[in-house]
């Protein structure tokens, strides 16, 4: 090793460059910090945006226009059924009524006769939500059914930043 | 199939032009250029393959045995309303068909006597769920006036309901008559007054 003479020059260049060092890190961190605030870019939602394959006009379907009798039907069936409908939404709020109301009497009766079991009935139950249950099915499940196997590929585009 | 508001699939496209070449083949007296191994599964056998398989297929039927015998022990009967457990009980000198009920002993909520008049006549292994603290109906009646004290006239009868969870009941033990029932055949069982009360808290 050499150990040459030192002077003043070669400890003001080792802080100069050590200045220009930290100046150099700090220009550097205030881009990162640009870049991330700049960062969230909207991942577009696959399901908005038709694909363009199903635009092409061979898709379109040729039909014959409807007869009138056909609208007529259509009409006539439409007000059937908002009728239909209107009767049994009235039907399903009039049963919410009285389980309400009957609800309400029990409750008063409890009250009267004693006010600690009345409290207790009052109280939240936490174990009821979640509250999961198997949704009706139009048959019964077949006994011994053995359901075919198959594999299920995930093909969603995961975006990343 | 919705025909209106729908454009051709990939499917029907591949059917439709799958007949145009084998129209164009037979107008065109068999053009040998297209290899006849290019297309070995046309899209309409797929089609009739989907069919044959569907028809082979049975799905259990909707009205199972126990409704055509009308076994109401059977919790089978009717899959398409509710059913609601109703037990025989002696009450005082009568016996009654009720809904399972248990004495309210002093030191314990309502919930945890539901709980208990669920354990003696189901045995500890039934899992039920309970929905709410709170009573749904009342039903109160007094005693007859051989009975009667000062301080107790009658009885109130709170109900609670629960969701049975398991279908499975051949480990219960169900020690007296019960019965499966649905709604609309609860008046054959049940006392009017009763009845009438019980009505208004069970939906179908």
């Amino acid at each position: 090793r050499n150990y040459f003479p030192c002077r003043a020059q070669p400890k003001k260049k080792k802080k100069v460059d050590v200045k220009r060092e930290q100046a150099q890190k700090d220009r550097m961190k205030k881009k990162i910090k640009k870049l991330e605030k700049a960062a969230p870019e909207m991942v577009p939602i696959e399901d908005f945006t038709t694909p363009l394959k199903y635009s092409d006009s061979n898709r379109v379907r040729s039909l014959p226009p409807l007869s009138f009798e056909e609208t007529e039907r259509r009409v006539l069936l439409m007000k059937k059924w908002c009728l239909f409908k209107q009767k049994q939404d009235k039907a399903e709020k009039k049963a919410i009524q009285t389980l309400v109301e009957a609800q309400q009497e029990a409750l008063k009766e409890l009250r009267l006769e004693s006010e600690e079991l009345y409290q207790a009935a009052i109280r939240r139950d936490e174990g009821l939500f979640p509250f999961e249950r198997e949704g009706p099915n139009y048959t019964p499940p077949l006994p011994g059914y053995d359901p075919p196997e198959g594999k299920c590929v995930d093909i969603t585009k995961v975006y990343t930043q | 199939i919705e025909l209106e508001r729908s454009h051709y699939s990939d499917h029907e496209i591949r059917k439709l032009e799958e007949e145009e070449q084998l129209r164009r083949r037979k107008e065109s007296a068999y053009d040998d250029d297209e290899a006849p191994g290019k297309t070995v599964i046309m899209a309409q056998d797929l089609e009739d393959k989907w069919e044959q398989k569907l028809l082979r297929f049975q799905a259990a039927p909707r009205i199972t045995d126990a409704d055509k015998n009308n076994n109401r022990t059977s919790l089978d009967r009717r899959l398409d309303s509710n059913l609601m457990l109703l037990v025989k009980q002696k009450i005082g000198n009568q016996e009654l068909w009720l809904l399972p009920q248990a004495e309210w002993q002093p030191g314990e909520t309502l919930r945890s006597t539901a709980e208990r008049a669920m354990a003696t006549f189901f045995g500890d292994r039934i899992q039920a769920k309970i929905l709410g603290n709170a009573p749904y109906g009342i039903y109160k009646y007094k005693f007859p006036r051989a009975i009667r004290t000062e301080n107790n006239v009658g009885a109130k009868v709170f109900f609670f309901k629960a969701f049975l969870q398991s279908s499975d009941l051949s480990q219960a033990e169900l020690k007296e008559d019960y019965l499966w029932v649905a709604k609309d055949e609860l008046g054959d069982y049940l006392k009017l007054e009763y009845l009438k009360k019980v009505n208004r808290f069970l939906l179908d």
